[in-house]
């Protein structure tokens, strides 16, 4: 007996995974090559690769029984959270590329756990179509490297808020220096990889600057068990600081989030900031410690010391872990990338997303450094695996090479009954990490996973309910509705220039509200 | 006919017209053995694919550990990245070769020694002279940590990560990296750090404790640029005493 999807379905599943497979092999052969002398980095990519592919289809269908894909793009949308442009976008990768890794050991057919990839392929198809919703791409990369996320109420209130810098004045100073000492801290807090920032933007800003919104995200105690103690003193979990730059045109914000400049990105070309925090249970961006720029200073350099003292410390114990507890941290990192939005959905459970798989754990002793390294290196960056080779008449995009990172799922599935539908239920896992035991920071307070979830599945943004208008399009010819103007309150209730503005204020008129501001 | 299974190919649980061995040795040999096993048990099984493929216990752990075994039995040995791989397993990985040291061939205007050269992550405002000193390894960092980053340090770092480093990464002088491209987590962060940097660097009779000078004030290096133009533009590494 056939498959019940459809012809339609089956043919968007093989084209998400064919944008995806191109997006990921430019990502990978362009952008970066990771390597650390501290972490075997690519065996737990690779083991990632896995504990996504058994779980992710149980957990996937877990949260979208409690919320539905496009509801939870559209809150991400509004956020600064770990459901942002990377993670959205790494759903296919992740889960394909532990596929394929077991399609080229022989260990699967393309025909096996239809219903499970076409899930998930469908789940973060729907998911990136609204948390890019405002610039109507899937990916960054479908927009020629742009990431335009929010829609003018909310960039509006960023740039109408930022607090004007000059180069070594205090506050321009002290974002410099928390810039760096919280990258260093966010590589490290992620085991080498850089899902700790995602960056989006640009958006033009009057006079001819350019904005880039950087999000800093699980800064604190939060999902990661190893930021138990270490991270106590940082208060707020996710940032966003969004910067205001002059004489700078980025013309790559590309699918990991990163950025490139014309001419390079210069700290001395910025002339405004704003710092914010959001997550899973806040109404949009809140300001933190914007009253004024000595203000924003001080606590920028407060929050830069105490990040210091917990990278030494983070570095001391991490320093100090076994190999086997490296591979899990850094592999649940990777694994994990997609929490946030079980958190969204009120269904967050610890063990769900920070223990490996049972089916994971029996492949560990292949991964040796060399085989990581390689297998990683083969599957996504010289497609040079038996499973990937196709035709002698194909040509891959990019390449013109005659393999694909991701098999596509034959249509034969819709004709006979050669096929499997799943892997399974979600199946016990472990982890070799001390277990997390403190509670989870949020824009509510440390809060227990019960109070998380509860919180989560009780709140509603607050113009939530007007979530259908909410887009330039429909504000382009009714900026005079009252339900724009509910909308932009909404964003504008925390800001300092814009206050109960509503949706009739225009780019040009934000030097005169700024002026008139207190602050 | 070019490219039909050959009849060890063809051990692996399914037909594949456009076979091809793997670019990477240890990936065509593990994979190829996990492929033979699994058809050799599927036959012996007399059960079908559809009722084996999502079995966890059909290959367990203990075949995986005995794929390696048979590898390591022909005396391969792993080539390590992390350097706690090496630390916990000795007897299955590649000691690290010693650094060889040969005398520099190259002199500058000066008819000083170039003792190296690398790609530069941005243009500092001026060149800098201080001491060079090997940090790679995780011992070398805690020694750092704990007694501190001596002034006019330019540490010499073999991995383009940014953890090994990351808390004293701000104290350095500079950063010469011999690995990596300007675009590595460690050009990112030298650059968030304004700490002049070279990844990719070459070295050519650069000794741990060496004065040197290095060309931090040259343009910024081209990620796009080709492996020819890149070399042309690379900034110096000039041994002092």
């Amino acid at each position: 007996m056939p498959t019940n999807h459809t012809y339609a379905s089956l043919l968007r599943a093989n084209a998400w995974a064919r944008k995806s497979s191109d997006a990921f092999y430019w990502q990978c052969t362009t952008r970066t090559v990771q390597e650390s002398k501290l972490f075997p980095v690519n065996p737990y990519i690779a083991l990632s690769y896995l504990n996504a592919w058994y779980r992710w289809p149980g957990l996937i269908r877990k949260i979208e029984a409690a919320r539905p894909a496009e509801e939870l793009g559209d809150r991400a949308r509004c956020d600064g959270s770990y459901a942002n442009t990377v993670t959205l976008g790494l759903i296919p990768q992740f889960y394909l590329g532990g596929r394929q890794i077991l399609l080229d050991m022989g260990l699967l057919q393309p025909t096996d756990a239809v219903d499970d990839v076409l899930c998930v392929l469908d789940f973060a198809e729907r998911c990136s179509l609204a948390y890019h919703r405002a610039h109507a791409h899937g990916l960054p990369s479908d927009a020629g490297h742009r990431a335009q996320i929010l829609p003018e109420r909310w960039a509006q209130v960023f740039e109408a808020d930022a607090l004007g810098v000059i180069p070594g004045d205090r506050l321009h100073t002290a974002l410099t220096r928390f810039l760096a000492t919280a990258s260093a801290y966010g590589f490290l807090s992620h085991c080498e990889c850089r899902l700790s920032f995602n960056n989006h933007g640009p958006y033009r800003t009057a006079g001819g600057g350019e904005m880039l919104v950087r999000d800093l995200i699980d800064l604190a105690e939060c999902d990661y068990p190893w930021m138990d103690d270490v991270a106590a003193a940082i208060e707020v979990n996710n940032l966003t600081i969004p910067v205001i730059m002059k004489d700078t045109h980025f013309h790559i914000v590309d699918d990991w989030g990163s950025f490139e400049a014309s001419p390079s990105y210069d700290s001395a070309n910025i002339v405004g900031i704003g710092l914010y925090t959001s997550d899973f249970l806040a109404d949009g961006f809140e300001p933190v410690h914007m009253n004024s720029a000595s203000e924003l200073a001080e606590y920028l350099d407060h929050l830069r010391e105490t990040m210091m003292a917990a990278t030494t410390d983070m570095w001391t114990m991490m320093a100090g872990w076994s190999r086997e507890q490296m591979i899990d941290a850094g592999l649940l990192v990777y694994y994990a990338v997609i929490k946030d939005l079980a958190h969204y959905a009120g269904v967050y459970e610890q063990e769900d997303w920070f223990t490996v798989d049972e089916r994971v754990q029996r492949f560990k002793p292949l991964f040796n450094d060399e085989y990581g390294n390689s297998v990683i290196a083969e599957t996504v960056g010289l497609v040079s695996m038996r499973s990937q080779t196709w035709s002698e008449y194909h040509m891959a995009k990019f390449s013109d090479a005659r393999g694909e990172l991701w098999t596509p799922v034959p249509y034969s599935v819709l004709a006979d009954d050669e096929w499997t539908a799943t892997v399974g239920p979600m199946q016990p896992g472990s982890s070799s990490l001390p277990a997390k035991t403190e509670r989870y920071t949020t824009t509510r307070g440390k809060l227990t996973q019960a109070e998380c979830n509860r919180l989560a599945r009780e709140f509603r943004p607050a113009a939530w309910e007007l979530r259908w208008y909410d887009d330039d399009t429909w504000i382009k010819n009714h900026a005079d509705d009252p339900r724009a103007h509910e909308l932009y309150r909404a964003a504008q209730a925390k800001s300092h220039t814009l206050n109960g503005r509503g949706a009739g204020v225009q780019q040009g008129d934000l030097g005169e509200l700024r002026e008139g501001a207190t602050r | 006919m070019s490219g039909t299974p050959t009849s060890e190919d063809s051990r692996a649980p399914h037909g594949d017209k456009w076979p091809r061995t793997s670019a990477t040795p240890i990936v065509e040999q593990y994979h190829r053995a996990i492929r033979r096993l699994m058809a050799d048990r599927l036959a012996s099984s007399g059960r079908k694919w559809e009722e084996v493929v999502h079995d966890p216990d059909f290959l367990s752990r203990p075949d995986f550990e005995r794929i390696e075994a048979d590898l390591l039995a022909t005396g391969y040995r792993f080539e390590m990245s992390a350097v706690v791989s090496l630390k916990e397993s000795p007897e299955k990985y590649k000691p690290v070769a010693e650094r060889e040291v040969a005398e520099s061939s190259q002199t500058d205007e000066l008819g000083r020694a170039v003792v190296g050269s690398g790609a530069n992550v941005f243009r500092a405002d001026h060149d800098v002279t201080g001491t060079a000193r090997f940090v790679s390894s995780v011992e070398k960092v805690m020694e750092l940590l704990s007694e501190g980053v001596p002034e006019d340090t330019i540490a010499v770092i073999d991995d383009s990560g940014g953890t090994l480093t990351a808390p004293i990464l701000g104290e350095f002088a500079g950063v010469i990296c011999l690995g990596g491209t300007v675009r590595s987590h460690l050009g990112i962060l030298t650059r968030e750090h304004g700490v002049p940097c070279l990844m990719a660097a070459t070295l050519d009779g650069l000794r741990d404790g060496d004065e040197v000078e290095v060309e931090y004030s040259r343009p910024a290096a081209d990620a796009y640029a080709t492996a020819e133009d890149g070399a042309e533009h690379r900034a110096r590494i000039i041994k002092l005493s």
